[in-house]
């Protein structure tokens, strides 16, 4: 393995794994506070991507409006997704499949999203001006994007902010609270009817600030959603269901993955190479890295 | 203070609870005894609002609070100290007490109310930095007895605090007990017998069938042979 590998797959390592942390970690959140799988956390991803187009590519401004109007959007997406997708569920969430009605209904809202944005937009794919253009040759020829570089940046950014949030201030306790013992917050006087839903739209901006630059390395589209969905799934369900530790470890461990496959075997082969490793894993821990069984804290 | 008039509560088949009523006045340490699965922690329950009363009114403070949600309950200064403490285990004592001080008027002075907590449960403060998990049982119910006096509190509801302790553990967390009866605070508490209450009950209220059968001074009830050999078995 010569120095170029080595610093190729760090490359790879820190920007994917950045940008699969930001997206998968509001999954973590939402399974942490509420037991459900977000599955319109996609929608946000391809929100943030069309918001970006719109303000950078169609308006012209500053990329930095763009990564506030797109945090702003999607929160208040992610809120209204939860008062209709969960909460008319939250009163009967002992009596019915719970986790699995929820997964359905967030899904529904989901399909609706990228129906208006087909409607809306049209199925072809807009090119979303990169937050920052050009690039360094950091070494012997492994190019850094400095779109690559921001994104990992704000990416690790956004995840302290979160840390710290939820560490040190009131609602980020009450959050942490109400995943460890429920009843015991209620009885603390959070408000779970209020707490829920912010809790999802933030989840939903960290996603819809992903979907800003996830746009520039690739498009906004209906569909753009899609696979970052699917790989935040994935980062979440490596990681442990609603350990946020082992969601960020889970996701630096899959760019890591990757990256080495596609210097040493290639870009074909590295998603099946991934995907046979985080079998392999799940085999030996069916909880995740840092999963816990039967239960779930942040 | 705290009134409840014909409460009937259970689970979704099961009514636990029958019209059951029970007074406890301003200043006042209630003690409510009765055997396991007779509807203790189900009335606290309710009155708390973790659980829904299907029929009767809990009035705190002149106030109808039956079937409010407990988050709105607690913040009319009713806190409800559950079964198994109910502290946030991955949350440091420190955070925990901070839980305690969630309410937006008791979050601004939360400093100086911990300072005051801390004071009172010197024991408390010396754990501070541990996280709640690590704790002894005695430690933990210490910690959410502290909790619950972080804010201002009109009400204390105590589920069972000797339960599940080491007797020397119960000794210490009788003592806090007593401690805040000396500072006048108001408390419904809840055992399986009078082994413990003798120095802080003010009125005993028997429970059994979800029922409250008799109502009187621990002196009286302590001492009535026929109140402890049919309820609570004989005392050793």
């Amino acid at each position: 393995m010569s120095m170029t590998d080595v610093v190729g797959i760090l490359v790879t390592t820190i920007t994917l794994g950045s940008i699969y942390g930001l997206v998968a970690i509001g999954m973590t959140l939402i399974y942490g506070t509420l037991r459900i799988l977000d599955m319109s956390q996609g929608s946000m991803v391809m929100a943030g991507s069309f918001i970006a187009w719109g303000v950078m590519a169609v308006a012209g401004w500053n990329p930095v409006i763009a990564i506030l109007l797109a945090f702003a959007g999607t929160f208040v997406l992610g809120t209204l997704t939860q008062l209709v997708s969960v909460q008319p569920l939250l009163s009967r969430r002992n009596v019915v499949d719970f986790e699995m009605i929820t997964f359905i209904t967030t899904f529904a809202v989901a399909l609706v999203f990228t129906n208006v944005a087909l409607q809306v937009f049209g199925p072809y794919q807009k090119n979303v001006t990169p937050v920052i253009s050009g690039g360094i040759n950091i070494y012997n020829g492994v190019n850094l994007s400095y779109q690559a570089l921001t994104m990992a940046l704000v990416s690790v950014a956004l995840m302290v902010g979160l840390g710290v949030f939820l560490a040190r201030t009131r609602w980020g306790m009450a959050i942490r609270a109400v995943a460890q013992d429920l009843d015991a917050a209620r009885l603390m006087g959070i408000p779970i009817g209020k707490l829920y839903p912010l809790t999802m739209g933030l989840a939903s901006a960290l996603a819809g600030i992903g979907g800003v630059f996830l746009g520039g390395l690739y498009f906004a589209s209906p569909q753009a959603g899609d696979l970052p969905l699917l790989e935040a799934l994935i980062v979440v369900i490596f990681g442990g269901l609603g350990s946020l530790p082992g969601t960020i470890y889970a996701a630096y461990a899959i760019g890591l993955i990757q990256g080495t496959a596609e210097i040493f075997v290639g870009t074909t082969w590295s998603l099946p190479i991934l995907y046979g490793v985080i079998l392999i894993v799940l085999i030996a821990r069916p909880h995740g890295l840092l999963g816990k069984p039967a239960e779930a804290r942040l | 203070m705290l009134e409840v008039t014909g409460l009937r509560a259970g689970y979704r088949d099961t009514t636990v609870i029958r019209d059951l009523s029970l007074a406890v006045t301003a200043g006042e340490v209630a003690v409510l005894v009765g055997p396991n699965g007779h509807g203790k922690t189900t009335l606290l329950r309710a009155i708390s609002g973790l659980a829904k009363p299907a029929a009767g009114r809990v009035l705190l403070d002149g106030e109808e609070v039956q079937g409010w949600p407990p988050e709105r309950v607690s913040l009319r200064g009713l806190v409800h100290v559950p079964q198994g403490d109910g502290l946030f285990p991955e949350m440091t004592v420190e955070e925990n007490l901070l839980m305690g001080a969630f309410p937006a008027a008791s979050w601004r002075g939360r400093r100086k109310e911990l300072a005051r907590v801390y004071d009172l449960f010197p024991r408390v403060r010396a754990m501070s930095g541990q996280r709640a998990r690590t704790l002894s049982g005695g430690e933990r119910r210490l910690t959410a007895l502290g909790r619950a006096l972080v804010r201002p509190t009109k009400i204390m509801l105590i589920d069972e605090p000797s339960l599940g302790l080491a007797p020397v553990a119960i000794d210490a967390v009788y003592a806090a007990i007593a401690d805040l009866k000396a500072a006048g605070t108001t408390i419904l508490l809840v055992e399986e017998n009078f082994t413990h209450v003798g120095g802080i009950a003010d009125t005993v209220h028997v429970l059994e069938m979800g029922a409250i059968v008799r109502t009187g001074g621990f002196e009286d009830l302590s001492q009535d042979e026929s109140v402890v050999e049919t309820y609570l078995g004989r005392l050793t």
